[in-house]
Parts: structure tokens; C-alpha cells; sequence
């Protein structure tokens, strides 16, 4: 379990966020939506040090999770911002290696286990095939997986991932909200920030809503679609509409 | 698992071609000189310390320390254009374009006119030199976040701003113990085995740690988010190498002078062939690095025989072509990082 307890935080000395209080659980998907400029990105930042803390706490299995060390956070959490204004031209296989920095010690050199690790995170991330490739020559969806990889690789009970989707195409955006599903069904707990409303609604366990830098409701889908906050939030309203041929619902955004 | 291997064995014979010419070109460079001697004399002449032929006390006293110095050199300006390349991320980031030289040459020249016999001085004062002048640099590209080519320009800059105080050093005191325009071009011309014990010991102790730091160069190519997503201290790191890369650059430039261009153009090559994965990059630019300046110091020594010219001109002869290519090029080309 990973718990915002008050949680206050500023990005280059301006508050953004006052008193937070989450909680993300283990072998959950959550997805955090919100309108541009909500403080999505700011309120998962926290975890990975962008974002400053400036009061309240951050509890990981009931240990300070500020507390702990780069790497050995980088243990417990991965977190893959929203890339990628900088593209290494560096192979898929040497950036999803970078995955087991946290495991590594002075030497730098990786063992036969770490090996094994990257293998199965290519694999995962179905990226295996092209782990010789240059990760700057990739179209932007498999480019998304490489990365994937590679927090894959850091083998964590938790991942973030910050609009792992924006700007790919429909199938690429599947095929990681699979991924991303995938884990869970694993047991690990997964923070999406999500620009899609639907597709996080149909995908997460739990949804949180931001608006103007809070948390304006949190819950599961269902409570999300029935207490009517999208469309306070978005403007917008959610319908589950039935198919009648396979008998299974849809959510549409009107 | 086949693709790991092959790329493994592709790795190591890189490794060992690169060996195999270093060692081509070093014989070589103790062969040829004002007095030629055969290769297979002078691969005698190293084994066997004892015979007594004059041909071996050339080859041991003058042209060895010579050729280590020039091995060193390249070795040590490669890798620090490596590391500067990747920190930067700046394909044209190297000792010489931002001024790391001048400013460990500024400093030299300080240590010399104010210590004129602690010669023991000098490569600390041209780390020091060079440490300056590469923070300054990165300090205007990091807090200024400033493109490329102002970096460059401020590397410009910065170089001549400390060229500039070189010169009035030398202006200022005519009796300065040193050959200034060998110095400036950079010359490995009369290098002995004691000039150059200090800076050896601490390029080879660079290139080690440059070495251990290769996977936190790769790192920092991800963008300082992503590096640090993954625990790694960014900030530390980052300084830990342009230290490092400083410390290279200051060691080669207290005995050798403005060498230029070969911690531009060896990167450049390497990467190109070797791709931009720094744990195969360093030791490959340190090999390369090191046959590139023997050559071109052989060259010195021979072409206009028995005249000799500083070594750094025959280098800028090759390597401002070059540079002018890479500029002309660089929008086509394959860059460092999108």
C-alpha cells in the first residue's frame, strides 16, 4: 500500500498541490485523470523526486517513503515519466538493461540473474524481438514499450507511469494499457495518469479525479460514473451503452 | 540468447582489432624517426633492456617515452570528449570546442611562472584549469539552458578569453621556462619518462573510473528525469563525470600541451562505427584515441625529416577538415540525441 498523508508539494518553489490524501493499493490499477494543468503529473512526481514535498507524508507499506535512498526507491517504485524529449540512440536491449541500475553495485556489471530479468521484461513488453535495434529508429508505440522494458526491469511492487499513452496510436495505447492490466493481474499495483476518460474507466480499479490542482472525488468506476463528477469535472457525460450482438457494455464520452 | 552472443563477439573482436592496431602503430612509431630502425629490432629492443646497440638506447630513451606520452594523450582527450559529448549531450562538446584546454593551459603556464621547480604542480593546476573552465561551461548551458550552439559559442569564447591570458603570460615574462608555441599547437617533442609520471598515473587511474562511470554516462542520455526515475543521483553523478573528464584533459594537457582535436574527432569516428553505448565507446576511443595521436606524432617526426613540426598541427590538419564536415553535416547526419 503506498499512502499520501497530507501531502503538500511545490515545483520550483510554487505550491501546487496542499494536503493530499491517497491512497494507491497493491494489485490495484489506478488511473488519475483530470483536465490539462490539474496537477496530475505534479501529484506522481512525488514519487520520483521532481516534485518537492513540503509538508505531510508519504507512507510505503507503512515505511517513509521519502526516506529511502535513490536506488533503493528505484526498488520499490518505477516510475516512467512522460517521455521523451531526449531519445538515446542506444539499443533496446542496453536501455532496458538500465532497468537493473537500482540492483547494481559499484562495478556497474550486471549478473546472470539481471540478465534473465531484462529477457523477461522484453518479453513482457513484447519488445524482445528488437532488443538489437537502435531505440531512436522505433515508431513511437514500440519506442513506449522499449521504455516499459525497462521499468519492467526494475521489478517493483509499484509502477507509475505519467500519460504512457498521449500521442500513440489506438493499437499502440492498447497494447500498453495491456501491458499495465497485465501487472495487476500480477499483483503489483499500478498509477497511470491517463488523458483518456473511457479507457480509464473501463480499465482501473480505482479512479481519482483531479480539478484545479485537488483531488475532487476518488472511487471505483462505477461510483465515478454514477456520482456524476466527470461532467462537473470534463463537461462531459459518460453513458454505458450495450452491444447487442456480444451483450457486453461500452462506455462512451458524449 | 544468439543475439546476445553475437553482439558480445562482435564487441570483443572490435576490442581486439583495436588492440591489434594500437600495438601496429606503436611499433611503428618507434621504428620510424630521423633514424629509421626495423620493427622486428625494435620489438628487441623492448624486450631486451640489456643490449647494448644505439639503436636500442634511441629507441628506449628518447622515442618511448615520447610514444607512451602520445598513447596517453590520445587515450586521455578521447575519452574526455566522450564523456563531455554524453554529459552535454552535445555531439559538439569536446576539450578543445569548450575550452577545457585553454583553461588547464591558462593554468599550466600560472603554475610554471609562479613555481617554476615544483614541477610535480603542473597537473594539478591544469586539472584545476580544466575543472574551471568545463563548470563554467556547463553552468551556462544548465542554468541558462542554452542550445547547442551557444554552447559552442561560449566554449568559443571562453577558449580564446583564456588563449587571450596565455598569451599575456607569455608576454609578461619572456623567460618563461617553456617552448610557448609547442605549447600552444601541443608537442609531444622531447617528453622524458619523468616529465610524464604524474599524468600518466592519473590518466590511467581516469580512464578506469571513466570505465566504471560508462553506465551512468549511458544513463544521463535518458534525460535527467528518467535518470533519476531509475535512483540514480543525477546531480552527483553528472559532476563526478565532467570531473573526470577534466582530470583526463588536465593530465594530457601538462605535459602535451593544446593537443587539439583528437578529443573531437575520435569520439565522433567511434561512434559512428561503435555505436553510442558508452561501455563499448570509452575503451574503444581510448584505443583509437591512442593510435591516432602516435600516428600523427610519427607523421610530425617524418615528413619534413629531420625538421620536425609540433605534433597538434599535423592533428589540426586532419581534424579541422573534419570538424567542418561534421558541422556541414550534422542535420543529415546521424545525431548524438534527437
Amino acid at each position: 500500500m503506498l499512502e499520501y498523508r497530507n501531502v503538500s508539494l511545490s515545483v520550483s518553489g510554487e505550491e501546487i498541490i496542499k494536503k493530499a490524501n491517497v491512497t494507491f493499493k497493491n494489485g490495484k490499477l489506478t488511473a488519475i485523470i483530470g483536465p490539462n494543468g490539474c496537477g496530475k503529473t505534479t501529484l506522481v512526481q512525488a514519487l520520483n523526486g521532481v516534485s518537492k514535498v513540503t509538508g505531510g507524508e508519504i507512507l510505503l507499506e507503512g515505511q517513509d517513503y521519502l526516506a529511502l535512498k535513490p536506488k533503493e526507491r528505484a526498488r520499490n517504485l518505477s516510475f516512467l515519466p512522460q517521455v521523451h524529449n531526449v531519445i538515446p540512440s542506444i539499443s533496446v536491449k542496453t536501455l532496458v538493461s538500465h532497468g537493473r541500475f537500482p540492483y547494481l553495485g559499484f562495478s556497474r556489471s550486471m549478473g546472470s540473474e539481471d540478465r534473465k530479468i531484462v529477457n523477461e521484461a522484453m518479453g513482457k513488453a513484447e519488445v524482445a524481438d528488437l532488443s538489437g535495434k537502435g531505440v531512436d529508429t522505433l515508431s513511437g508505440g514500440i519506442r513506449q514499450r522499449a521504455f516499459i522494458a525497462m521499468q519492467l526491469a526494475q521489478n517493483c511492487g509499484f509502477l507509475v507511469a505519467d500519460e504512457p499513452t498521449t500521442y500513440l496510436d489506438i493499437p499502440s495505447q492498447r497494447k500498453i494499457l495491456d501491458i499495465y492490466s497485465a501487472l495487476r493481474d500480477e499483483g503489483k499495483g499500478a498509477i497511470l495518469v491517463l488523458h483518456d476518460i473511457a479507457k480509464a474507466l473501463e480499465i482501473a480499479d480505482e479512479v481519482i479525479v483531479m480539478k484545479d490542482r485537488q483531488i475532487i472525488k476518488t472511487g471505483s468506476p462505477e461510483e465515478i460514473i454514477n456520482s456524476g463528477v466527470i461532467n462537473e469535472v470534463f463537461g462531459v457525460s459518460v453513458k454505458r451503452l450495450k452491444d447487442e450482438n456480444d451483450g457486453k457494455d461500452y462506455l462512451v464520452v458524449l | 540468447m544468439d543475439n546476445k552472443t553475437n553482439t558480445i563477439n562482435k564487441n570483443v573482436l572490435y576490442i581486439i582489432f583495436l588492440l591489434i592496431l594500437l600495438a601496429v602503430v606503436f611499433t611503428l612509431s618507434l621504428a620510424f624517426g630521423s633514424v629509421a630502425v626495423s620493427p622486428v629490432k625494435v620489438v628487441k629492443a623492448l624486450f631486451t633492456p640489456e643490449a647494448g646497440a644505439a639503436s636500442n638506447a634511441i629507441i628506449r630513451t628518447i622515442r618511448l617515452p615520447r610514444v607512451v606520452a602520445g598513447l596517453l594523450a590520445g587515450a586521455g582527450l578521447s575519452v574526455a570528449g566522450v564523456i563531455l559529448q554524453g554529459v552535454m549531450n552535445n555531439a559538439l562538446a569536446s576539450p578543445n570546442t569548450i575550452g577545457v584546454g585553454s583553461g588547464a593551459g591558462f593554468f599550466v603556464m600560472l603554475s610554471i611562472m609562479l613555481f617554476p621547480k615544483k614541477v610535480f604542480l603542473q597537473p594539478v593546476f591544469a586539472f584545476a584549469g580544466a575543472l574551471v573552465a568545463t563548470l563554467l561551461i556547463f553552468a551556462i548551458a544548465y542554468f541558462a539552458d542554452a542550445s547547442r550552439i551557444t554552447i559552442i559559442l561560449a566554449g568559443i569564447t571562453v577558449s580564446s578569453f583564456l588563449t587571450a591570458g596565455i598569451n599575456l603570460l607569455k608576454t609578461l615574462d619572456t623567460d618563461i621556462s617553456l617552448n610557448i608555441n609547442s605549447f600552444l599547437m601541443g608537442s609531444l617533442s622531447g617528453v622524458s619518462f619523468g616529465d610524464i609520471k604524474l599524468p600518466a598515473m592519473g590518466i590511467a587511474v581516469g580512464l578506469i573510473f571513466a570505465i566504471i562511470m560508462a553506465r551512468p554516462l549511458n544513463m544521463l542520455g535518458l534525460g535527467d528525469e528518467v535518470a533519476g526515475s531509475l535512483g540514480m543521483r543525477v546531480g552527483i553523478n553528472r559532476f563526478l563525470l565532467l570531473a573526470i573528464s577534466s582530470f583526463l584533459a588536465g593530465c594530457v594537457v601538462s605535459y602535451a600541451g593544446l593537443l587539439s582535436f583528437a578529443g573531437l574527432i575520435v569520439p565522433h569516428i567511434c561512434r559512428k562505427i561503435f555505436g553510442n553505448d558508452a561501455r563499448l565507446l570509452i575503451p574503444c576511443s581510448a584505443l583509437l584515441g591512442g593510435s591516432f595521436v602516435m600516428l600523427c606524432d610519427v607523421l610530425s617526426r617524418v615528413i619534413f625529416s629531420p625538421y620536425e613540426i609540433p605534433t597538434g598541427i599535423i592533428m589540426s590538419f586532419i581534424g579541422g577538415p573534419f570538424f567542418m564536415y561534421l558541422v556541414i553535416r550534422k542535420k543529415g547526419g546521424r545525431r548524438l540525441h534527437a
